[in-house]
C-alpha cells in the first residue's frame, strides 16, 4: 500500500509557513493564505505534521481530517 | 516597467530595504502577496528600544506598552531580572505589529517606493542564465517584473533564495514552532517581558508573556520543531495558562501561529540577488528575536543597493558589501548564540535551575556573555568543559 500523504486542514491553518520552511521536498506552497501540500512531491516524511503548532496537518484519509 | 530593485515581501526587512534605497533615489517596487501589509501578525511583538536609533518610525501609534526589562524563570521558578538596557533584543517595547509594519511601509512609500499587494512572486525572471527580475501572479494575471536587483524579504518560508540556488530549507532542529494568544481579562500588571523555561513548559524553547496593557498580554510558546508532535505547542501553551492564576481566566482576543528560524547565519548574496530578514535567517538563535536584525540589515541592504545603482554595477562583488556589513555588525553574535543554543538544549532542567540560582543575585552591570560565563564557572567549575567553546567565541 502506498504511504499516506500529508494534507492541510484549511479551516485550521493560520498561515505561519513553518511547514513550508522545513519541508525537505519543497512540497508545500502558501495559496491564498493557506498552506497546501503538493501530493505528488510529498514523501510522507512527517516533518510538517509534527511541526504544525496547532495540529492543522494530518495524514490523508484520516477520518477526522477529511 | 523596469526597476532598480524589486523586493519580495513587505514586512520590516522589505520595507526598510526599500526605504533606504528609495531615499537615495533608487526606483523600487515591493510586491506583497497578502491583501494587507502586516496582517495577519505572526510574531510575539517584542522589540528592543534600539529601534529608536534607526529613526524609521514616526509617532507612537505602533507602541502598545513600554517595558522596564525582562524576567527569566527557570524550570523551578527561580527568577532572573534583566533591566531593559541589558535584556537584549527582545524587550523595550511591546508593539502592534500590524501598525508597526504599516508605518515602515508608509515611510518607504513616502521616500518613493511603490507597493503592489495581492502579488505573489512565483519564480525568478531569467535571461541567458542571468537574473533579470521576477515572475509574479496578480489575481489571474501573470506579470514579468524587470529589475537590476532582486531582494528576497519573504520571511521564514523564503523561496526566493532557493530559486537562485541558496539552500534555505531549515532542519527541524533549527526552527521554533510557535502559537500565541492575545489574552484579555488577565491580571498581569508587571512592566516586564517574562520568559519561562523548562522541558515541561516548552521543550527546546520557552513560554513568553508580553504585556500590552494592564489586563491584556501576548501569551505564547515556541518549541523546537525537532521535539514537536502535531499540535504539541498549542497543547503545552493551554497547559501553561491553566496553571497560572493570573492568566487562567483570560479570554482570547486573537490566536496566531508563527515559525521562527533559529539557525546559523547563511549566504545572503548571490549574483544580483539579496536575502534580508528572516529569509536570511537573521534571527538570534537563543531568543528567536529578529525584528531589530531585519531593520538593521534592511538599512545596509538599501544603502548597498543605492550605491550599486549609482555605480550601475549589479554584480556579486558590489552587492557583497551588504553581507560583509551585516555579518560584521551582528553575524558573529548570531553564530555565538547558535553555539550557546546547542549547549542549552543539552542541559537538564536541574542544570538550568542551578544556573538561574547562581545568577539570581548577579548585578548585571557588565552584561556580556563572557562575564556571565565567568560568574558561572567560578561557582560551578564542572561547567567549564561545557562552556569552553562558548568562552572562546565570546573572547573572539
Amino acid at each position: 500500500m502506498a504511504k499516506p500523504k500529508a494534507v492541510v486542514k484549511k479551516e485550521k491553518c493560520l498561515a505561519c509557513g513553518g511547514c513550508i520552511s522545513v519541508c525537505p521536498q519543497d512540497a508545500i506552497l502558501m495559496i491564498s493564505s493557506k498552506a497546501v501540500v503538493n501530493k505528488g512531491q510529498c514523501n510522507s516524511c512527517s516533518i510538517c505534521v509534527k511541526t504544525c503548532p496547532i495540529g492543522a496537518i494530518n495524514w490523508e484519509g484520516k477520518k477526522d481530517e477529511i | 516597467m523596469k526597476y532598480d530593485a524589486v523586493i519580495v515581501g513587505c514586512g520590516p526587512a522589505g520595507s526598510v530595504t526599500a526605504r533606504f534605497a528609495a531615499e537615495a533615489g533608487a526606483k523600487i517596487l515591493i510586491v506583497e502577496r497578502r491583501a494587507e501589509v502586516g496582517v495577519p501578525v505572526l510574531c510575539g511583538e517584542g522589540v528592543s528600544q534600539k529601534v529608536d536609533h534607526f529613526k524609521v518610525l514616526e509617532g507612537k501609534r505602533w507602541i502598545a506598552a513600554k517595558m522596564e526589562g525582562a524576567r527569566v524563570f527557570s524550570p523551578n521558578g527561580t527568577k532572573i531580572t534583566l533591566s531593559a538596557e541589558y535584556a537584549g533584543n527582545e524587550t523595550g517595547y511591546v508593539v502592534y505589529r500590524d501598525i508597526f509594519d504599516q508605518e515602515l511601509a508608509r515611510e518607504a512609500a513616502q521616500k518613493g517606493a511603490e507597493i503592489m499587494l495581492n502579488t505573489c512572486a512565483i519564480d525568478l525572471l531569467k535571461k541567458d542564465g542571468k537574473i533579470k527580475g521576477i515572475i509574479a501572479t496578480h489575481f489571474d494575471e501573470t506579470l514579468e517584473i524587470e529589475a537590476n536587483v532582486v531582494v528576497g524579504a519573504d520571511g521564514v518560508e523564503s523561496r526566493v533564495g532557493k530559486w537562485a540556488g541558496i539552500q534555505t530549507t531549515l532542519k527541524p532542529y533549527d526552527l521554533e514552532t510557535c502559537v500565541q494568544y492575545t489574552l484579555c481579562n488577565i491580571d498581569w500588571g508587571s512592566p516586564y517581558c517574562d520568559f519561562f523555561l523548562g522541558k515541561q513548559v516548552a521543550p527546546g524553547g520557552y513560554v513568553w508573556v508580553f504585556p500590552k496593557g494592564k489586563d491584556v498580554a501576548n501569551v505564547g510558546i515556541g518549541i523546537l520543531a525537532s521535539l514537536s508532535e502535531s499540535g504539541k505547542a498549542l497543547h503545552f501553551l493551554d497547559k501553561f495558562i491553566a496553571t497560572q492564576p493570573e492568566l487562567k481566566n483570560g479570554e482570547p482576543l486573537r490566536v496566531i501561529t508563527g515559525a521562527d528560524p533559529v539557525a546559523e547565519p547563511i549566504q545572503s548574496v548571490k549574483d544580483n540577488l539579496l536575502l534580508v530578514g528572516d529569509a536570511a535567517r537573521q534571527v538570534d538563535p537563543i531568543t528567536g528575536g529578529g525584528l531589530m536584525h531585519a531593520i538593521e540589515a534592511g538599512k545596509y541592504a538599501g544603502e548597498t543597493i543605492a550605491k550599486a545603482v549609482e555605480k550601475q554595477r549589479f554584480d556579486t562583488q558590489t552587492l557583497s558589501e551588504y553581507e560583509t556589513w551585516w555579518k560584521n555588525a551582528f553575524g558573529k553574535k548570531l553564530h555565538r548564540n547558535y553555539v550557546a543554543k546547542e549547549i542549552m538544549l543539552d542541559m537538564e532542567d536541574k542544570t538550568l535551575d542551578m544556573l538561574a540560582d547562581s545568577l539570581k543575585d548577579y548585578k548585571f552591570e557588565e552584561f556580556s556573555t563572557l562575564s556571565i560565563i565567568k560568574a558561572l564557572v567560578t561557582k560551578h567549575p564542572s561547567l567549564l568543559v561545557k562552556l569552553t567553546p562558548l568562552m572562546k567565541l565570546a573572547r573572539a
